[in-house]
């Protein structure tokens, strides 16, 4: 369907606010980045160097960023699969409950109202070694948490800050996948002699996988870009750079590090990663995750 | 042998809805019983306490004589086809047949043998690689009867599994299903709300009417004589014609001008039926009635001739009459029609009994 316009200018005045916005608040600053990337500044931001490519060669010379892509794999999958884990659990928990259904499930959305700073500061307080209630927990049953000088520790503090708002998030969806499941599906199952459990594997399991396709995308697209805050609030990317995520790290090494050169740079590659990821989403999810 | 037997069988939802008061019914071993009856009346309430899919709030179920009310449905030795076939969408065709022989642990050769077996009974080879999104609606429908077969249970449930299908393919699996029924010889609890579906399929028809048997009964019995007037309605097509009438001594009467000599003990408000087929064309002399006819449906082997007929309620009455053949009355003439007197029916107006 189309309509019919009788003045020719006026669909371009209509989407001129979403160009002009999209333009000043993302070309301009990308095209910025890609600029810097190709430039080196000195450390007081006073002149500039054109470089050519010497600023990815540093990159990918770095040690450094190498180890921040573990973490980013890390840390990145782990909030992906602990986050649609429980999410998937609590769905089928909450698709067999009958009464209270409502408030159950109303619950269980809560936390992603939650800002995810806001999320980060919860949790790192409920685990502050000297005075958060589980990290005192965890020392009187013999396990000592200081996840500012434990990587291992630190690491699992951001994963749980970051999966805990996702999981409302995953618990939707599955709840809805579910819904969606024919009861008589189940039944046939039940009579073919399936135990629950090999109904949920055989059948449930199956039938959802479109959708634990799609939330594992969402969820990495997640963990990779957009728990900035989460990390900011908790561990500054520290221990010794243990929790130090791709986007943490250009943050820092722009901001604090203030190599403006060499975080464009990184920023470059976070966009290609990002490029591809949406590629993935569209081509490999769309059309191989059916029955 | 009895292979099935439902004691005093009870529904009450748990919202407290009363679905089936109570149901007493013992099938023979190999018997074909249909569950028949209007929409909501409680059949696939009936059929999934028989499967095990909703509790038993009252009675007993007996399967080969034991005591079934508390077993899960896989241990109950039933199969089920569902009306939307509930075939798994993300498994072949042959894994949908293996499925419950594999969750009973049958080794692999047996289970493929009798795969085989089952879809060359069905005429399903070719299709067995195939997923349930790739097959039509009867190619589906025949995959979902096939992992009912397989199984060899000892009861087949049916819930309307015909009718997702046209019209053509619903009257050929209909052959199909009582052939293959006899062939196997098990018993089949089957529901349908279509009554020529029934009629065709059952050794003996269930007349449900709000969770309540009206009767029980082979085809020609429910056909010749209706215990109410419930089934004389629901058995037959088109339905039996219903008219308000009073018992005296000098017989039926539906009017002034309609009277039915008759002698009968009975005395007071009746309901007088006659099948659209029973009512025969004659000439004035020899008529019980005559008719005023309101519209023609000519079906070429077929005619059915609708008007109006005063009884007494004191108001015209639509009466349907039958014919072999074409005919062609004009429409607002009047016919002329005798109503035999083996092929009356007698309703207690008050009970709905057959008197
Ligand atoms: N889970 C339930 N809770 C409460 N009432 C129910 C439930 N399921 C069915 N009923 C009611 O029980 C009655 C019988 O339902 P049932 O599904 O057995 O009807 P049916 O004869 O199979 O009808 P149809 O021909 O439409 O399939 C209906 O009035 C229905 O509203
Ligand atoms: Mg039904």
């Amino acid at each position: 369907m189309s309509v019919y316009f009788p003045q020719k200018k006026l669909p371009y005045l209509l989407v001129l606010p979403q160009l002009i916005i999209t333009a000043i608040f993302f070309l301009w600053p990308a095209g910025q980045a890609v600029l810097q990337a190709f430039y080196r500044e000195d450390a007081f931001g006073l002149s500039q160097q054109f470089v050519g490519l010497e600023n990815f060669v540093d990159l990918f010379s770095d040690p450094l960023y190498y180890k921040s892509m573990l973490v980013t794999m890390v840390f990145s999958f782990s909030v992906a699969f602990l986050g649609i884990g429980v999410a998937l659990w609590l769905a089928v928990m909450a698709d067999r409950v009958i009464r209270g259904k409502m408030v159950y499930q109303t619950l269980l959305v809560w936390p992603y109202a939650v800002a995810p700073a806001l999320a980060g500061v919860l949790w790192w307080i409920l685990f502050d070694p000297n005075i958060g209630p589980i990290a005192l927990f965890l020392d009187r049953i013999g396990l000592h948490w200081n996840h500012f000088l434990n990587g291992d520790q630190a690491m699992i503090l951001v994963v749980i800050s970051a999966t805990w708002k996702q999981i409302s998030y995953n618990f939707l969806f599955f709840l809805a996948g579910l819904q969606a499941i024919p009861r008589s599906l189940i039944e046939a199952a039940a009579i073919d002699g399936a135990s629950s459990f090999r109904r949920f594997w055989d059948i449930v399991f199956p039938l959802l996988s479109p959708t634990t396709f799609f939330l594992l995308v969402v969820n990495l697209v997640y963990a990779f870009f957009d728990t900035f805050g989460v990390i900011d609030t908790t561990t500054q990317g520290g221990p010794d750079g243990s929790t130090n995520t791709l986007v943490y790290k250009v943050f820092k090494d722009g901001f604090i590090g203030l190599d403006s050169g060499g975080s464009a740079a990184q920023s470059i590659v976070l966009m290609a990663i990002v490029g591809l990821m949406t590629v993935i989403q569209f081509r490999f999810i769309e059309r191989k995750v059916q029955y | 042998m009895t292979d099935l037997v439902l004691k005093n069988i009870g529904k009450t939802y748990p919202n407290g809805y009363q679905a089936i008061p109570s149901i007493d019914l013992v099938i023979e071993e190999g018997e074909f019983i249909v569950l028949v009856g209007p929409s909501g009346c409680g059949k696939s309430t009936l059929l999934r306490m028989v499967a095990g899919l909703e509790t038993i709030t009252q009675g007993d179920l007996l399967i080969k004589g034991n005591r079934v009310n508390d077993k899960e449905p896989a241990d109950r030795d039933i199969a089920m086809v569902f009306q939307n076939y509930a075939l798994y969408p993300h498994m072949t065709v042959r894994a949908n047949m293996e499925y419950g022989l594999k969750n009973r642990g049958v080794p692999k050769e047996e289970r493929q043998a009798k795969v085989t077996d089952v879809a060359n009974m069905l005429g399903l080879d070719e299709l067995l690689d195939r997923r349930p999104g790739q097959l039509s609606g009867g190619q589906r429908q025949r995959v979902a009867m096939g992992r009912a077969m397989v199984r060899d249970p000892k009861v087949f449930l049916f819930d309307e599994p015909l009718s997702n299908l046209d019209a053509k393919l619903r009257v050929q699996m209909r052959v199909e299903i009582r052939q293959l029924q006899r062939k196997l010889a098990t018993t089949t609890l089957y529901v349908t709300h279509d009554q020529v579906e029934a009629m065709t399929l059952a050794d003996r028809l269930v007349v449900l009417n709000k969770g309540k048997a009206e009767q029980i009964g082979t085809p020609m019995e429910l056909y010749d004589k209706p215990a109410t007037t419930f089934v004389a309605e629901f058995i037959g097509s088109p339905s039996m014609n219903l008219f308000d009438a009073m018992m005296t001594e000098e017989g039926i009467v539906l009017s002034d001008k309609t009277r039915l000599p008759m002698s009968h003990a009975h005395r007071g408000s009746v309901i007088w039926g006659i099948r659209p087929e029973h009512l025969q064309q004659s000439d004035e002399a020899n008529a019980d009635f005559s008719l005023q006819v309101q519209a023609v449906e000519s079906l070429g082997a077929e005619t059915l001739i609708h008007g109006l007929l005063e009884d007494g309620s004191g108001q015209p009455k639509p009466m349907v009459i039958r014919l072999a053949g074409p005919h062609l009355p004009e429409i607002g003439s009047y016919m002329w029609l005798i109503a035999p007197a083996k092929h009356w029916h007698l309703f207690d107006a008050v009970t709905q009994q057959r008197l």
